[in-house]
C-alpha cells in the first residue's frame, strides 16, 4: 500500500499540500456541471428562437451560479447540496475524494465566460449570448460527460504564461 | 431562425462537443515513446528535485495546485514506485516552476516522464497513465531478465482500480 514516507517531494508545497476546502466527491462538480449544461442549451435555443430577452435573463441567472460556485466553493453551491441530499446517497461511496480547489477554479472560469456574453448582451449585442452560452456549454458537458477539467488545462497555461502561479525560489 | 432550425443548430453543437470528448478521452494516458536518438540526461537538479532518482528507474510526475487527476495519478505512480525496487517517484509542482513547464513543453497536468536508471527519458504519458502501461513500461526497461511475475506481484491490487 503506500506510504508517505516513501513518497519524494521534488518541491514544496506539493500538489497533495493540505487543501484550502473541505474535499469533494468528484461526482459531485461533475453532477452540477451537467444541470450547468442542459441549461446552456436552453440558452442557446431561446438565442437562436429570437427570444433573446429570456436568453439573457438565463444566462445571468447562470452566471450569478457560477459566482456562488467560485466565491462560496463548490460545496456550498446549490446543485452541490442537491448532489449531496439527493444523489449521492444513491450512490456507491466515491472511489476517492477531490481537492475543491480545480472544481472552484472552473466555476470561476465559467463565471468569465458567462459574464462577458452577460455584458454584450446588455449593451445590446444579442448574438454573444449565444456564443458565450455555446462555449460555456463546451466546458461544462466535456466536465461533465468526459471528467475534463479545462479549468485544470487553463491553470497550466496560465502558469506558463506567467499570469498565475510564482516564480521559482531564489534560493 | 425558427425553432426547428434551431433545434438542429443545439443537436449539432452537442454533437461537435461528443467529438471533442471522445477525442481527449483517446488521448488520456497515451504513451509516447522518447527515440532514442534525442535523449538527454536529466539529473534531480534539472526538475528542481531534491531526491535522487532511483537506480532502475524513475517517473517523474509534473503537477500543478489545481489539477483535479493529479492526485490520484501521484498515489498511483508513487505505489508502483513503493512496490519495484530502485524505482522512484518524483512529483514536480509546476505552479512554482514555470520554466520547467517551458521547458519540458509540459501542456496538461499530469504529465509523466519515464526515465530510466541513467536519466534518459524513455517515455512521456500525458494525462492520467494506466497502471498496467507504467508496469509494463518498467518491465520493459528493466530488460526481459526482470519481467517475472514476481515483481509485478509485490503491487497491491489497486482500491481505486477502475
Amino acid at each position: 500500500m503506500p506510504s508517505d514516507s516513501s513518497e519524494n517531494r521534488a518541491t514544496t508545497p506539493s500538489p497533495a499540500a493540505p487543501p484550502r476546502r473541505a474535499p469533494v466527491d468528484p461526482r459531485g462538480p461533475r453532477f452540477s456541471a451537467a444541470i450547468t449544461a442542459v441549461l446552456l442549451l436552453v440558452v442557446i435555443f431561446l438565442s437562436l428562437t429570437g427570444a433573446s430577452v429570456a436568453a439573457l435573463v438565463l444566462l445571468a441567472a447562470i452566471a450569478a451560479l457560477f459566482a456562488w460556485g467560485a466565491f462560496a466553493g463548490v460545496g456550498r453551491h446549490p446543485y452541490g447540496l442537491l448532489f449531496k441530499r439527493f444523489v449521492r446517497p444513491r450512490l456507491a461511496p466515491p472511489a476517492e475524494l477531490e481537492d475543491a480547489a480545480p472544481p472552484t477554479f472552473a466555476q470561476g472560469v465559467g463565471l468569465f465566460v458567462t459574464v462577458i456574453g452577460v455584458v454584450l448582451g446588455l449593451f445590446g449585442l444579442a448574438p454573444a449570448v449565444g456564443i458565450a452560452a455555446g462555449f460555456a456549454f463546451i466546458a461544462a458537458f466535456l466536465n461533465s460527460v468526459f471528467d475534463y477539467c479545462l479549468g485544470c488545462q487553463l491553470y497550466l497555461l496560465l502558469v506558463r504564461a506567467r499570469i498565475l502561479g510564482r516564480s521559482p525560489a531564489a534560493a | 431562425m425558427n425553432p426547428f432550425g434551431a433545434a438542429l443548430v443545439v443537436v449539432a453543437l452537442v454533437a461537435v462537443a461528443t467529438v471533442l470528448g471522445l477525442v481527449y478521452r483517446s488521448r488520456q494516458g497515451l504513451f509516447r515513446d522518447v527515440a532514442d536518438t534525442e535523449t538527454t540526461v536529466l539529473t534531480p537538479a534539472d526538475v528542481g528535485s531534491q531526491v535522487p532518482f532511483g537506480p532502475a528507474a524513475t517517473l517523474v510526475q509534473f503537477s500543478t495546485e489545481f489539477c483535479s487527476r493529479c492526485p490520484g495519478t501521484h498515489r498511483l505512480l508513487s505505489q508502483i514506485a513503493d512496490g519495484r525496487p530502485g524505482v522512484a517517484h518524483v512529483d514536480v509542482d509546476l505552479t512554482h516552476r514555470a520554466d520547467l513547464a517551458n521547458r519540458f513543453g509540459v501542456l496538461q497536468t499530469p504529465t509523466t516522464l519515464i526515465l530510466d536508471g541513467a536519466g534518459r527519458v524513455h517515455a512521456r504519458v500525458g494525462g492520467a497513465p494506466h497502471r498496467a502501461d507504467v508496469l509494463r513500461h518498467l518491465d520493459h526497461l528493466a530488460g526481459p531478465e526482470s519481467a517475472n511475475p514476481l515483481t509485478a506481484s509485490h503491487l497491491p491490487g489497486s482500491p481505486h482500480a477502475q
